[in-house]
């Protein structure tokens, strides 16, 4: 069993995959959180297949210029260009036409795309480029020199963000105040792009041109159910991101299955579980939230049926006056936990905190008679009208109603309209 | 420039325009410091945008505008601004401590990180909206006035003397909308000027030492009796203004 983990981890190809993919991941992941936050996740896709031009072009370049056969710097240059050019493209055609921004997104990735990909086969006799290995990535045959530009990627972008956090926080959350107070928002919007096209560009190689964008916004995404804090969400999309890149590998060894797809299968998978369990805006805490909820409604009735009957009150009584059929049973059992009712053997009575609730509502109950009455509401209505809005804010249309009728002493039916403050119990 | 000027905002032949439409054109206006001047006009009219190039965030096509005698460009951090809450994501991963942390921004140099006094000048700002309780909370969790209430502690702990808030009364009940008006009121007294963006004419008169009518351009600046007059009104609301005429009666026009 134990060998099952073992085993890989003395491969050399599986050693660099984990180490080079870790990286990136985890810096993929620190930055997807701003990705994710300013809706860019667009963009990072486009970024990924423009590049493919770039890759190209610095190929092209270096071997015409010095000779040298795929040479992956030159290569990595020229898609940083390419990334660059098409941001620049977009923003161009977004700011002076009509043509919305992500219009301009779809308009520019593709079309540098498709210039990268004429220019491939074009050029199939001078550059040896596998359109497959790039659309699809191959994290098992990562190279040393891979490693190495992921590791000096990874450590610059990091020291950026970590050396700017608090300047790239306050640009994506309040542009307008980053600018008022000074901040260079544009340059930080172009050091965030570039950041972003660094680690797109270095993990092309590894998970694909299609995958990349999942590994940039997938933990992110995952990390940003579970945090209330940019700086911690940050930490655990890293985190995310590294178990992606453990666990896929892991999983592609296994089922003998493509390296990048497994990473985003796992990847994937993991937010599916967060998104399902998460705390505070999980699926499986908000469907309990909800089915512990009961209508305010059905409290008020319950507490009120119970204080006109003077004393404490069977179910069977309080079924006869509040309507909520089988949902009853549910709605005692809450005010009981919430210290409204307790249960004195069969009978369910007030506790001082209910009393004070009942109190409230019989005099909005009966100061809305009142009014009704006084409005000419038909005699026969004015019960069942009252019923309905005694539920309304009591604390303000009390006061209001109140004071409108002059303080009234007792109701149509003679009965008397409680005084604000209740007698003690 | 050898004196300094008595005016907070000096704003001259504003123009700015969005792909050729104009949404302000040659605004000439000049605030007085120390003063609660309310900003109103139909929707559309350029009220944000006249904000926003106050802060210096949009550039105008044409026009000047200074801050306390200083061109707006070399003026930044002057000015705090309170955003419309629609234009906030509150969603946004982030504690009511750490908004109010944003306005001590500006005073770290970039290289550090926020130290206690930061901290504690936040923590103080929150306290005179009355949200300490409150500061770990993430800003969704608020109810609409608390929010309302946080960014005012931004504002505050910036310790600009001129506060800039867009529509700060949209969509809070009459209780809270009292409560932002107080600590308004309480941000003047200490001696700060305060421009915001207003939607409701019928309290206008009530809430505001000034007025500022625009519509594009501007049409009346000044006291309120003297803006809210029914012709002005009816050239900028057009047909709406049947609405207001109640108003009108209110103002004793």
């Amino acid at each position: 069993m134990l060998d099952l983990f073992y085993a890989p981890l003395t491969e050399t190809y599986f050693q660099k995959a984990l180490i080079g993919g870790s990286i990136i991941a985890m810096v993929a992941g620190v930055v997807g959180c701003l990705v994710v936050l300013r809706r860019m996740a667009f963009l990072g896709d486009a970024l990924s297949h423009a590049m493919i031009a770039g890759v190209a072009g610095g190929y092209l370049f270096m071997k015409l210029a010095f000779g040298l056969e795929a040479h992956a710097p030159g290569m990595l240059l020229g898609s940083l260009i390419a990334a660059v050019t098409t941001v620049a493209l977009i923003s161009f055609v977004s700011r002076i036409s009509r043509v919305k921004e992500d219009t301009a997104i779809g308009i520019m990735y593709t079309g540098i795309f498709a210039l990268g990909v004429v220019a491939v086969s074009i050029f199939r006799h001078y550059i040896h480029i596998d359109l497959m290995h790039f659309i699809m990535g191959d994290i098992l045959g990562v190279a040393d020199i891979d490693l190495w530009v992921s590791a000096f990627v990874g450590a610059g972008v990091l020291s950026v963000l970590i050396l700017f956090f608090r300047h790239f926080q306050l640009a994506t959350f309040d542009p307008v105040m980053a600018a008022s107070i000074g901040l260079p928002v544009m340059l930080l919007d172009y050091l965030l792009t570039t950041c972003v096209s660094l680690v797109v560009v270095s993990a092309v190689s590894m998970v694909g041109v299609i995958l990349v964008v999942g590994l940039l916004i997938t933990p992110a995404a995952t990390a940003y159910l579970l945090c209330d804090r940019l700086d911690k969400m940050m930490a655990l999309s890293a985190l995310f991101g590294v178990t992606s890149v453990v666990g896929g590998l892991y999983l592609c060894v296994w089922l003998d299955s493509a390296g990048g797809g497994a990473i985003m299968l796992f990847c994937t998978l993991q937010f599916l579980v967060v998104l399902f369990i998460a705390p505070k805006y999980g699926l499986l805490f908000r469907w309990i939230r909800l089915h512990n909820l009961v209508p305010q409604q059905a409290v008020e009735d319950v507490l009120t049926t119970v204080l006109r009957n003077k004393k404490p009150a069977s179910v069977d009584i309080i079924r006869k006056y509040v309507d909520q059929g089988k949902n009853l049973d549910k709605v005692l059992k809450r005010m009981t936990q919430d210290g409204l009712l307790t249960q004195q053997n069969q009978d369910y009575a007030l506790t001082d905190k209910g009393y004070k609730e009942a109190y409230t509502v019989l005099r909005a109950h009966r100061l809305w008679e009142s009014y009704l009455e006084s409005i000419g509401t038909p005699e026969t209505e004015v019960h069942s009208i009252a019923h309905r809005l005694e539920h309304l804010d009591q604390a303000q249309t009390s006061a209001y109603l109140d004071e409108k009728l002059g303080s009234p002493k007792t109701d149509p039916h003679g009965k008397k309209i409680p005084a604000k403050t209740p007698k003690a119990l | 420039m050898i004196k300094e000027t008595s005016f907070a905002i000096e704003v001259a032949h504003l123009t700015v325009s969005y792909n050729a439409k104009p949404a302000l054109l040659d605004v000439n206006v000049k605030i007085e410091a120390d003063q609660l001047v309310g900003v109103i006009g139909p929707n559309g009219a350029g009220k944000s945008t006249f904000i926003k190039a106050i802060l210096g965030f949009v550039k105008p096509d044409l026009g000047t505008v200074k801050i306390q005698g200083t061109h707006v460009k070399n003026a930044k951090g002057r000015v705090a601004y309170v955003p419309q809450r629609g234009a906030v994501d509150w969603d946004f991963p982030i504690t009511v401590r750490e908004v109010a942390l944003m306005g001590r921004f500006q005073k770290i140099p970039w290289y550090t990180s926020p130290r206690k006094k930061d901290r504690d000048a936040a923590m103080e700002a929150l306290e005179m909206v009355r949200m300490t309780d409150f500061a770990h909370r993430q800003i969704g969790e608020l109810s609409g006035g608390q929010q309302q209430r946080v960014f005012m502690a931004r504002a505050l702990a910036q310790g600009s003397d001129i506060l800039l808030l867009d529509e700060p009364f949209a969509g809070v009940d009459a209780a809270t909308e009292r409560a932002i008006l107080e600590v308004l009121e309480r941000a003047k007294r200490s001696g700060k000027t305060l421009v915001v963006v207003h939607h409701d004419l019928s309290t206008a008169a009530e809430y505001f030492d000034k007025l500022l009518l625009i519509k594009q351009r501007l049409y009346a600046y000044g006291e309120p009796y003297m803006v809210l007059n029914e012709d002005l009104l009816s050239q900028v609301y057009e047909g709406k203004l049947k609405i207001f005429k109640d108003v009108l009666k209110k103002e004793g026009n």
